[in-house]
């Protein structure tokens, strides 16, 4: 039996189409980039050559897994701060619609600030505090994001838990607390996994706060990324499979959180 | 095991009063319910006692001590609520045995235990199971088996059983009753069906408003309520209140029709009560009531009657129902002494000789 195509169905594999190739040729291309000599990439269109190691090589020497270790570090330590305070909070505005209504929202409001904005008095109170060697700046930038939007991500997540899952287990002899602990947070351990994912890939793809906090000499990974970029012109071979390394991480990430993540940004109204 | 004591509780949020300065003694080992229609203050109420809600003024007491300051964990109650608040990750013995976890009883003893719970609301053999794998009757007994576990001093229902299909109801509602009665642990009661009030309580407490309108025993509520809003809340079907005046041995309604009550005193202005019961029928080509409908329910049958614009209800035995088929005309009288009265302007009970 041949299935009947509508226009909708149509129109819509066509857009999805558009969309995919959009995010996938660039990827391609950069991959492809990665492994091609200086003289094959002043041919942009060439697809099929003699795969070369050369700048894989290159970039492992120039030290881009340390890089991407203290990128790692960076957004491991930010998520966990950011899971624990940002799961509690979201809990206070869920359940007991802690600062109002406008919290809801009025939480993601620092993020239409620039950067710029921000980068500044954390600089100089980096160097203030003698904490511009190490870092602490680097994460506490990091937190001015990933906190708030982590936040918000877990508010819809929490909406879903009645809350006569607290009430019971306070009746049943636990602190405020401990019923947090015990029982509500163990509904929501899907959408925490999901945030923590989508908290470190924000962290990981920053790069203009690690380039302004971070230490000079021991630069996080889109810093490093960027490195490529030299007085003598961009070294797009090797900057290419720097950013393949980048990439590839959050691909597979977001693969296994795809679900989770709809339902945080649509702040719950999927059902799981 | 422990007396409670309301002693003028109140509940305000902003301005709006939700409980209104009640008082209730809850007697030791006893089962009261406390019964109305939805936003007459009876979950807050007890939402209070639990620990679940702030009280803005009074005192509640539980074995002579006041509990007003202290959080749900120090009271010494247990609570079932209406959809059970089973924890989804938890399986049924664990589900039983948690608050054994918030004292200081060891995993082994507590899993014991669970399990002797559990075996003995006869889900042995589920205790392995999470929640959303039980039938909602199962979930119920989970949620009792939670409750009794810990031996509170007091145990708080509310509305337990209004999630259950009706023939069900009817069954937990027998096993709760005689689980309390074992344990003889004090116990509140929230429903706002009058039956399982009635059926089940030691004592009632009929709310309305924030206020109590009465409270005693419940064949004592349903034998004499003290206004129209207990007489018509109590009872099924529901008790004729018609407005109107006794003269002549007879209640002659504003409306038009007649209920002969036997010998009574005038009265200008007066609210009767009758019970479908108690509301006798007597065919008579020249009645003013006439028989609009009947509704069979087995061997006795529901009459209802187009009284002159009064819409009123008789229960007859169903052997009777041959004399009265639809557009029958009758005459109406009261079992003798089984007439309420009422104020017309208060609603209150008057007593009439």
């Amino acid at each position: 039996m041949i299935r009947r195509l509508s226009p909708w169905s149509v129109a819509r594999a066509l857009l999805l189409g558009v969309a995919a190739l959009t995010v996938t040729l660039p990827l391609l291309w950069v991959a492809l980039a990665s492994f091609k000599s200086p003289a094959q990439l002043n041919d942009p269109g060439l697809v099929i050559f003699n795969p070369n190691l050369a700048n894989w090589a290159r970039v492992l020497e120039a030290g881009i897994l340390e890089s991407a270790g203290r990128s790692a570090m960076v957004a491991a330590v930010t998520v966990a701060i950011s899971v624990v305070a940002g799961s509690m909070g979201a809990y206070a505005i869920s359940a007991y619609k802690a600062g109002g209504s406008a919290t809801r929202f009025g939480i993601l409001a620092a993020q239409v600030l620039p950067p710029a904005v921000l980068v500044f008095p954390f600089l100089t109170m980096a160097y203030a505090l003698r904490l511009d060697t190490t870092y602490v700046p680097v994460i506490f930038a990091h937190l001015s994001f990933v906190l708030p939007v982590i936040t918000w991500f877990l508010i819809g997540f929490f909406d879903a838990v009645p809350r006569s899952l607290e009430e019971q287990a306070r009746v049943d002899g636990f602190s405020r607390f401990a019923a947090f602990r015990l029982v509500v947070l163990p509904q929501v351990l899907p959408g925490i996994g999901a945030a923590a994912i989508f908290g470190f890939t924000l962290s990981w793809n920053d790069m203009f706060y690690g380039l302004i906090l971070a230490p000079t000499q021991e630069t996080i990974l889109p810093v490093a990324i960027a490195a490529f970029n030299t007085f003598r012109g961009v070294e797009l071979g090797a900057m290419s499979a720097a950013i393949i390394i980048a990439v590839v991480p959050v691909v597979i990430a977001s693969f296994f959180i795809q679900r989770r993540l709809v339902q945080g940004i649509s702040g719950g109204a999927v059902k799981f | 095991m422990a007396e409670v004591r309301f002693n003028k509780i109140r509940k305000e949020y902003g301005s709006t009063v939700i409980v209104d300065d009640i008082d209730i003694v809850f007697p030791d080992g006893s089962l009261t319910v406390l019964v109305g229609p939805s936003g007459c203050g009876k979950s807050t109420s007890l939402r209070m006692l639990a620990g679940l809600e702030e009280i803005s003024g009074g005192e509640i007491t539980i074995d002579g001590r006041v509990v007003n300051g202290l959080e749900p964990k120090d009271r010494d109650v247990a609570m079932v609520f209406q959809n059970y608040a089973l924890y989804p990750h938890l399986t049924v013995l664990e589900n039983i045995a948690f608050p054994l976890r918030a004292t200081k009883t060891g995993k082994q003893d507590a899993l014991r235990r669970a399990q002797e719970v559990a075996d003995s609301l006869g889900l042995g053999a589920l205790t392995s199971r999470k929640p959303k794998d039980l039938s909602g009757g199962q979930q119920q007994r989970v949620a009792i088996g939670r409750a009794i576990i810990r031996e509170p001093a007091v145990f708080l229902f509310d509305e337990p059983l209004s999630n259950l299909d009706a023939k069900l109801r009817v069954e937990t509602r027998f096993e709760l009753m005689q689980i309390q009665r074992r344990l003889g642990i004090t116990a509140v009661y929230v429903t706002h069906d009058q039956e399982e009030a009635m059926t089940m309580s030691d004592r009632m407490v009929v709310m309305k408003d924030g206020r109590v309108a009465q409270s005693g025993q419940p064949e004592e509520i349903y034998a004499r309520p003290n206004s129209v809003f207990v007489a018509t809340f109590v009872g099924s079907p529901k008790m004729n209140i018609i407005a109107g005046a006794i003269a002549g041995g007879e209640f002659r309604s504003s409306m038009g029709s007649r209920v002969a009550l036997g010998a009574h005193v005038g009265q200008e202005s007066v609210i009767l009560g009758v019970r479908p019961d108690d509301l006798l029928l007597t065919p008579n080509p020249a009645g003013l009531a006439r028989v609009a409908l009947v509704e069979l329910l087995g061997p006795r049958a529901i009459v209802h009657l187009d009284a002159g614009g009064d819409r009123l209800t008789s229960v007859v035995d169903a052997d009777r129902l041959s004399d009265l088929s639809t557009g029958i005309a009758v005459d109406l009288a009261v079992r003798p002494g089984a007439a309420h009265f009422f104020d017309p302007d208060t609603e209150d009970r008057i007593e009439l000789s």
